[in-house]
């Protein structure tokens, strides 16, 4: 490839890299970010000989002018600075790509598009700027190196010296067309190199120590994703649609976490109050008791207390119930999920905005913007049935007042025909658990699963539900239940949140989809909590299902895995996950070096023989070295001084200090012949000794002591003079 | 001390900061502040990376100038004041991999000279070759102390260059100017001989073959008559004989004066052009040096155009002869002897001119000096 050529495809990769990186997740105004990048790929061919840049160069700097000024205004208006920054970016790109003159404008370009990553790093959390700053970081490379020899030739090679000649110049255009400079060996070699740089930008991320403020400056109004509810409102018509954008991934056991396993009800909010049609959460619900502690560094926990069930044990509760690990994209509420039921939340102490509502009904609130990662440590398992027949009917007295909310319904609503039916399905059975069965059981058999909504008009829902259309989807099921099972005097609550989840066998996690939305109840057991009630017949309740088998399927579960990690790793990635990381790190050395010493005790014969084979190829490759008459000379060693050479250099140091130099050209004979000086003599004797030493090869004590003996008389001498 | 400190403690490389490079530390400053405060991880990211980039750079650059070996070679001969090229080979040692954008600049007592060559690319295993144009105002030794080993590859974010122990020592010859050949006077021209060996000439006797005679002088009949090889000897013809004496005496105030600007080591050293300029001196004393310059430099010229022309050339001076002698050889050893002529004080006298022999006595203008010998001829330079 030509080097100019080499040079520009770099940077505009390079370029491009950038600007995807900061429009990918719509950052920027689509139809700004499209014609940008349009532009961008015209200006490939915005060069000499077909344009001469100064004929232009008014139009481009009017625009610019033009450009700024409206951003400023814009940006003044609406307030979002960086948004507008953003889209000045792409115009400044844009400006520089179709005037690209000299080394200078090159680099402007390598500093806009480091400034649109970092734009790009507010704008765009998605797996995108990932991808691009990988490319970018090879582009990057590459450009930066082109760039340089680039600017080197020009700085440099302008003149060529010939022996006899006088100088002339070389001409640059000859030398950028060359097509010997870079070759594929360079663009390997670099290639291979930035992927070590990228590497090297991975460890160093995950090792630079995150002792910033989290979330601090993290509020900036997200993209946040819809299909979940905080209220139920029954009724409406049309059909419900499955929507497949992954709201939530939780990684669990894969005991209860793998394909074939039950799918799990994710908790969120509970409703009190059934009125027109419509749940809804009072004030007069009780709160929920959440207490906060910090168990270590960095971590703040959330232990929820449901009343009367059996008592949460935050420092233990690893022993008794389920851990999920859960990243929660930014929804458009502060609800927490969790497996019901959900007993102790940990996530980062980040300095967060209270909660805008007060929290009721065990559910936790806690303000997030971006995608936010939580453990939750949850009791799956309800209590044994025989323990729930035992269970008193009646609420405790302490409970009395503030649980009456859950047995509430709207007496001048609901008709006669839903009581007298209630009454009817429960006779007969003597414990709640027994009448909140049959109920289900009710429902199951004289009602209809379906997706169609119908719109009751001016009846009450749930009659139109239970008597007319016989037909609904999981908040018929669910309101049914409450209504029926609350007129029979069982205190029950409504619950919203998600059920199942798309197994991802790649990474073992569930990816929880905004179409897993699903209502359920929840059932007060005096002595034994909340147990949950799930009306929905049981094969239509997951209409998503765990996802398909099929390589489509599986190559959007693949991709998911990415997503996830990218997350995981990338975005959410905190000082509780870092100092995790090293811990695990530490663990694994230390794993490591002791099943390498049981390795070593175990078959110390095997390494022997590795060793032993080890020094028998280098002693074999060394002699087959000094065999080849070919092969390089080794460095011939210095040879060791003797004293008489020394007390010789010594002496003629000191001369030369004396104004007497021994120049380059005279042997140290005649450097002694030349001497007319009283201590010539002695010279002369110590260059005979020089000679006999040094030349000679004979080493003599005595003849060492003597030339000792001369260099200090002759300094000596020297030093009187 | 100081000095031994300084070479043994020598950091091997030397870093210095481009523009583009300090651009990179502050934004890497900068993103790294802005990652801390709003904890955003892709900002993290961006500040790995741009540390990775710094230290690939390092690595890259250590690279490129590992297994680089510089081979300096001068032109023959070199004259004050006048360009010469100093060719520059470098060879690239490292079996598989090239050197990219490689600066090299000959160090003269550890400080560059003012030029450098720039190599684009050293193929694996090859060598490139180049060459600057330098000029040397003055005559004298030069040591070039070594050489330094300079890139700024990959990325231009800092120049980092290796110093490379490898003394050259220059002779540059005094300066050449035109002179004319003064015409030999008829009073000593030619018939003569004196007993001295020459090339060819009149028979003077026989010795035993040493090696490096020429063959063609062997006397057979002789050899073969002692078995031994024989050789005849030639008496000189003393015509074309010619004695250039140089006067280079400076008063002792200039001396001094010299010898203040020189670097202070050693105070006795001869004082010679070489020592380091004529900084703080009056232009009166200046001009005196320049005399004794002048002088030297048409002496030389002189010895020069007489060789030129087949004539034997002695050189005297104070505290330096040089016996006479003809050919290419000889018009070196007189020109070495010029470039390192040192300035001594009058009290140093002249060898004594032959007296037979044609002289030329060159003396500088405007420096006063006793003893100079009296010769036929007398230039004022």
């Amino acid at each position: 490839m030509r080097f100019a050529v080499a040079h520009k495809a770099a940077t505009y990769l390079m370029v491009s890299c950038a600007y995807i990186a900061m429009v990918g997740s719509g950052g920027v105004a689509g139809p700004i970010a499209l014609a940008g990048l349009v532009a961008l790929i015209g200006s490939w061919f915005w060069e000499p000989p077909l344009i001469r840049y100064e004929k232009w160069a008014w139009m481009w700097t009017t625009a610019s002018v033009f450009a700024l000024v409206y951003s400023i205004l814009t940006a003044v208006v609406t307030g979002d600075f960086l948004g507008v920054g953003a889209q000045f970016l792409v115009w400044l790109i844009v400006a520089k790509a179709y005037n690209r003159r000299a080394a200078r404008d090159w680099q402007q370009m390598y500093l806009l598009s480091f400034l649109m990553l970092v734009a790009g790093s507010v704008l765009n959390a998605d797996l995108t700027y990932g991808i691009c700053f990988l490319g970018f970081v090879i582009a990057a490379t590459w450009a930066l190196t082109l760039f340089h020899l680039r600017r080197e030739m020009e700085d440099n090679l302008l003149v060529k010296h010939a022996a006899d000649r006088a100088s002339e110049r070389v001409e640059v255009r000859r030398i950028l067309d060359s097509k010997r400079i870079v070759g594929g060996r360079f663009f390997v070699g670099t290639g291979l190199l930035s992927l070590a740089v990228f590497l090297l930008s991975a460890a160093a991320f995950l090792a630079l120590p995150r002792v910033g403020f989290g979330f601090f400056l993290k509020n900036r109004g997200g993209l946040t994703l819809t299909g979940f509810s905080e209220s139920v409102k029954l009724g409406g018509h049309g059909v419900l649609k499955s929507d497949s954008t992954v709201v939530m991934r939780v990684e669990l056991d894969s005991a209860i976490g793998s394909r074939d396993a039950v799918p799990l009800h994710w908790r969120g909010i509970a409703f009190d109050r059934y009125n027109r049609g419509g749940w809804s959460v009072t004030s007069d619900a009780p709160f929920t008791n959440d207490t906060v502690d910090y168990p270590r560094a960095g971590t703040e926990r959330h232990t929820l207390a449901w009343m009367n069930a059996r008592p949460t044990m935050p420092d233990r509760i690893e022993e008794v119930a389920t851990k999920q690990e859960v990243w929660l994209e930014p929804l458009d509420s502060d609800v927490m999920f969790g497996a019901s039921n959900p007993r102790v939340f940990e996530g980062s102490q980040v300095v967060r905005r209270s909660p805008q509502k007060a929290m009721h009904n065990e559910e936790l609130r806690l303000q997030h913007s971006s995608t936010v990662h939580y453990t939750v440590y949850s009791q799956i398992d309800p209590p044994p049935v025989a323990e729930l027949r035992a269970a008193a009917n009646e609420l405790p007295p302490a409970l009395k007042r503030s649980y009456a909310v859950y047995l509430q319904w709207p007496e001048d609503q609901i008709t006669a025909r839903t009581v007298a039916l209630a009454a009817q399905i429960t006779a007969g059975f003597t414990n709640n658990y027994d009448k909140a069965q049959a109920i289900s059981a009710w429902l199951d058999k004289n009602t209809r699963y379906t997706l169609e909504l119908k719109e009751p008009g001016r009846q009450e829902p749930i009659d139109f539900f239970l008597f007319d259309r016989k037909e609904g989807h999981c908040e018929y099921y669910a309101s049914a239940f409450a209504i029926l099972a609350r007129i029979a005097g069982i205190p029950t609550r409504q619950v919203n949140g998600f059920y199942g989840g798309e197994w991802n066998e790649y990474q073992g996690y569930v990816a929880v989809r905004a179409g897993d939305a699903h209502s359920w109840d929840e059932v007060y057991f005096p002595g034994k909590g909340w147990v949950t009630f799930d009306p929905t017949p049981p094969d239509r309740k997951d209409p998503l299902g765990r996802g398909g088998s099929g390589w489509r399927a599986r190559m959007g579960r693949f991709m998911d895995t990415l997503r996830f990690q990218w997350t995981k790793w990338v975005i959410e990635y905190d000082l509780v996950a870092q100092l995790q990381l090293f811990r695990d790190l530490g663990s694994a050395i230390k794993h490591g070096a002791l099943s390498l010493r049981d390795l070593i005790v175990k078959s110390w014969w095997v390494i022997a023989i590795l060793v032993a084979g080890a020094v028998a190829y280098a002693v074999i490759r060394r002699k087959r070295r000094t065999d080849d008459p070919l092969a390089p000379a080794r460095r011939v060693r210095p040879r060791a001084r003797s004293a008489v050479a020394d007390a010789y250099h010594r002496v003629v140091k000191q001369l030369a200090k004396h104004g007497i130099t021994r120049e380059p050209g005279v042997t140290p004979q005649e450097l002694a012949a030349r001497l007319a000086t009283p201590f010539a003599p002695d010279v002369r004797e110590l260059t005979a000794l020089y000679y006999a030493a040094e030349w000679g090869g004979k080493t003599d004590p005595t003849a060492e002591r003597r030339a000792g003996e001369l260099a200090t008389s002759i300094t000596a001498a020297l030093a009187t003079r | 001390m100081r000095k031994w400190l300084r070479r043994r403690w020598r950091p091997p490389r030397r870093l210095s900061f481009t523009r583009e490079g300090k651009i990179l530390v502050f934004l890497s400053v900068g993103v790294g502040f802005a990652a801390i405060n709003t904890g955003n991880n892709l900002l993290y990211l961006l500040l790995g990376w741009m540390l990775s980039f710094i230290i690939a750079s390092g690595v890259l650059s250590e690279a490129t100038l590992r297994a680089l070996v510089v081979e300096r070679r001068p032109p023959p001969k070199i004259f004050a004041s006048e360009p010469f090229l100093m060719e520059v080979v470098i060879k690239n040692g490292k079996p598989k991999r090239a050197s990219y954008s490689i600066e090299v600049e000959d160090l003269q007592a550890g400080v560059p000279i003012d030029k450098r060559c720039y190599f684009l690319k050293i193929p694996e295993a090859k060598s490139q070759r180049t060459s600057y144009r330098h000029t040397f105002v003055r005559r004298g030794l030069y040591t070039l102390t070594g050489y330094r080993l300079a890139t700024k590859f990959p990325f231009a974010l800092f120049r980092k260059s290796r110093d490379v122990d490898a003394p050259l020592d220059l002779l540059v010859y005094p300066a050449r100017v035109a002179v004319p050949r003064p015409p030999p006077r008829s009073a000593t021209r030619g018939d003569a001989t004196a007993d001295r060996l020459g090339r060819r000439g009149e028979f003077f006797g026989l010795r035993e073959h040493r090696a490096g005679d020429d063959r063609r002088d062997v006397h057979w009949k002789s050899s073969a008559r002692s078995g031994r090889l024989l050789v005849r000897e030639y008496e000189d013809e003393l015509a074309r004989r010619l004695v250039i004496a140089v006067d280079n005496a400076l008063p002792k105030e200039v001396r001094e004066a010299l010898s203040a600007n020189a670097p202070g080591e050693n105070e006795t050293a001869p004082v010679g052009p070489w020592s380091n300029g004529f900084g703080a001196m009056t232009p009166v004393l200046e001009a005196q040096v320049s005399a004794v310059e002048r002088a030297i430099s048409i002496a030389a010229s002189l010895a020069n155009a007489y060789l030129e022309v087949g004539w034997t050339v002695e050189l005297v001076a104070r505290g330096c002869h040089v016996a006479g002698g003809m050919g290419r050889t000889h018009e070196a050893r007189i020109a070495r002897a010029l470039a390192i002529l040192p300035y001594v004080g009058d009290d140093v006298a002249f060898a004594p001119l032959p007296k037979r022999v044609e002289s030329v006595l060159v003396t500088p203008r405007g420096v006063p000096a006793n003893g100079r010998p009296s010769a036929h001829t007398v230039m004022d330079a």
